[in-house]
């Protein structure tokens, strides 16, 4: 056997077990004790207050409407007691899931601990996505955590259960992505402090940034512009996704929608609401072409939910992200290496030249 | 005797600073090769090379036959490395932290959990198991790094100033380990600049300056070769001009370059001969009927030896010892 076959099957051998050593490792470290038990319950918590609160609030503004339809009315605070928890939760994992990972790679560095990693034959890719695993699966894990609460939103209706799966699908999404943007930041500077603030920087700039891009480029090009901005500059804002997710429980006709429609450029459906009218869910489909009926007299609109338009933007915003992940995950690998073949240069990093490396 | 590890023109440079210019080394099996050197002279660049932690410029190294640049994760596994400063996982038990490091090699959990209870037993922690690694005392630190270097059962061991930090007590300790690894077959790599301390655990040593060997090989070959010459200490029992004429008498000894009384009535000879010939000088001193109470070699060989080739002052040198 020659020593290149050899070596593949070591590389290929060792892959696996470097993961579940540094799994095993980062995991005794983060679930010891009673951190992980006091984060999980306050998150669960956090999560759970908000969604009562919005409930009520719901309730409220809703016992002050014109109301005629309690089964509607109950469906419309259920889909916005889910709509709030989504962006809460990709609010608190676009912070959580960076600060996780953040410091994984550089605290080793900053304890000096790396070195003794680095000359065990587990690879790079082993450190690297371990350690990037092993952050994640304790956000996951709050994620996990806040099932129970969001399937509350079942009581109150108006949400269907692919909506809810749609919804954390783009969760975990996020939390990858952000995590894997946290770890290469943490491969690339030596201290955690600027890992975090160039973390942050840079999912501000994914998130914030491009939309406001966006937003920009949309208004000064008019209103009756044909051409629209790019709708891959949002593609790295979660918040976009989970709004496209929001509209796909609400039917074709509420303002979720709109903002799909206009970052698309398409249309929900062929009905527009009366007047901005209240909309009315009957449970099933509507006579006609997915659209609704006007009660003469009151301003009241029919929506379909089950002609709603659905996964018109946020799959490609999953996949955007993922690539985004992979992406800053192999960047990382290649800063971790400790032989490699060429080295970033910026401020503050050691400057050490790229050295010549034969062939293997 | 084979060379298991061996660097061929072995070059490292940062930014245009060279740190390595041209290492030549070959380490047999079963050796303790002491890399000395003042701060600076790329013992450590040296070392992280063998370690794969650093891609050389220029040259090569082999470590059991593997090649650093062409073959490192095969150099990996025959290999153990201890760095100067090394950390350590502060939320991390004693045998967890051996068992991390026991799985990133890949070994399945029977083997893990003997070759653990082994090797604290080897580096004296058995009763520590248990502890946190950041609640030991330093000294208990770097014996858990260098039981965490053995956890492959690594042929070649590259300890980076092993004892820097220690107190005196946990030298000892540290040194008689390194000889036990020894009996048990291992070569070891140990630099230092702290002499006397390589001087008695080595059985060859290459002395390293500016990125290059001055010199390299066993102790007293290394001697022969420069013809560098020794301190002895003669204590004659006699004072005055008895005293007076027992260092003329020295004086015109052959091999004795120099002859001088210390204030406390000892005599320092500056010496050129072998220990054969030192052997020789105190016969010829007892026949010329001098009351010779002690006879003895005044410093370390390694520090004259280190002073001579590197031909500047050292601060670990005694001023006393440099031969007139």
């Amino acid at each position: 056997m020659t020593g290149t076959t050899l070596r593949r099957r070591l590389v290929r051998r060792l892959a696996m077990p470097g993961i579940t050593a540094i799994g095993v490792k980062e995991l005794r470290g983060r679930m010891r004790g009673k951190r992980a038990f006091v984060s999980v319950t306050v998150y669960v918590v956090i999560v759970a207050g908000f969604a009562w609160m919005i409930g009520r609030i719901l309730e409220e503004s809703a016992r002050n409407q014109f109301a005629f339809d309690p089964t509607y009315q109950s469906a419309s605070i259920g889909r916005g007691i889910f709509i709030a928890l989504m962006l809460l939760q990709t609010l608190m994992i676009s912070v959580l899931a960076p600060s996780s990972t953040a410091g994984t790679i550089s605290s080793e560095r900053e304890k000096q601990t790396l070195d003794l990693l680095a000359v065990t034959p587990i690879s790079s890719v082993a450190i690297v996505v371990g350690k990037l695993l092993s952050a994640l699966t304790w956000v996951f894990v709050l994620i996990l955590a806040s099932i129970p609460v969001t399937a509350l939103v079942f009581v109150y209706g108006g949400v269907a259960p692919d909506d809810v799966v749609r919804g954390y699908v783009m969760l975990f999404v996020t939390a990858i992505a952000f995590g894997a943007i946290g770890t290469f930041f943490s491969a690339l500077v030596r201290r955690s402090g600027a890992a975090t603030g160039l973390t942050f920087v840079a999912v501000l700039i994914a998130t914030v940034g491009l939309s406001f891009i966006w937003i920009f480029l949309r208004v000064t090009a008019g209103p009756l512009a044909q051409t629209r901005p790019p709708e891959a500059l949002l593609y790295l804002n979660p918040f976009v996704a989970q709004a496209d997710v929001a509209c796909g429980t609400e039917g074709n006709t509420g303002g979720w929608c709109a903002i799909i429609d206009d970052i698309t450029g398409s249309t929900s459906g062929s009905f527009q609401p009366v007047q901005g009218g209240v909309m009315l869910d009957t449970g099933g489909p509507a006579p006609g072409q997915g659209g609704g009926i006007a009660v003469p007299g009151v301003d009241v609109a029919v929506a379909d939910v089950l002609s709603a338009q659905r996964d018109r933007y946020w799959p490609r915003s999953a996949l955007t992200l993922l690539l985004l992940a992979v992406a800053f995950t192999a960047g990382a690998v290649q800063l971790v290496t400790p032989t490699r073949r060429w080295r970033p240069r910026l401020p503050g990093m050691s400057r050490r030249p790229g050295s010549r490396r034969p062939a293997a | 005797m084979t060379a298991i590890v061996r660097t061929d023109g072995l070059v490292k440079r940062y930014n245009g600073t060279l740190a390595v210019a041209g290492v030549d080394l070959d380490v047999e099996e079963g050796e303790i090769f002491g890399l000395v050197g003042p701060n600076g002279a790329g013992k450590t660049t040296t070392l992280r090379i063998l370690a794969t932690l650093l891609d050389p410029t220029a040259g090569d190294a082999e470590i059991a036959g593997w090649s650093v640049r062409r073959n490192p994760n095969d150099v990996r596994r025959v290999l153990g490395f201890m760095p100067d400063v090394f950390g350590v996982y502060d939320d991390m038990r004693v045998w967890e932290y051996l068992d991390f490091f026991a799985r990133c090699y890949g070994l399945p959990g029977a083997t893990r959990k003997r070759i653990i209870g082994d090797l604290l037993e080897l580096v004296d922690l058995a009763d520590k198991r248990t502890s946190y690694v950041q609640a030991l005392s330093r000294g208990m630190q770097q014996r858990l790094c260098l039981a965490h270097a053995l956890v492959n059962d690594p042929k070649v061991l590259l300890l980076d100033e092993p004892a820097s930090g220690l107190d005196p007590r946990a030298r000892v300790e540290l040194r008689e380990l390194l000889r036990e690894l020894r009996v048990l077959g291992k070569t070891i790599l140990i630099s230092s600049h702290i002499l006397p301390e390589l001087e008695e655990l080595c059985t060859s040593v290459a002395i390293i300056d500016r990125g290059r060997v001055l010199a390299s090989g066993r102790i007293a070959d290394i001697e022969q070769r420069l013809r560098i010459g020794s301190v002895l200490r003669a204590r004659v029992l006699a004072g005055g001009e008895t005293l007076e004429a027992a260092r003329d008498w020295f004086a015109a000894q052959p091999d004795v370059a120099a002859s001088a009384i210390l204030p406390d009535g000892t005599i320092e000879l500056g010496f050129r001969g072998d220990e054969g010939a030192a052997a020789a000088l105190l016969r010829a001193a007892v026949a010329a009927d001098l009351a010779i109470a002690s006879f003895s070699r005044a410093a370390s060989d390694l520090e004259e030896l280190f002073l001579q080739v590197t031909g500047q002052d050292e601060p670990a040198a005694t001023p006393a010892s440099v031969p007139t």
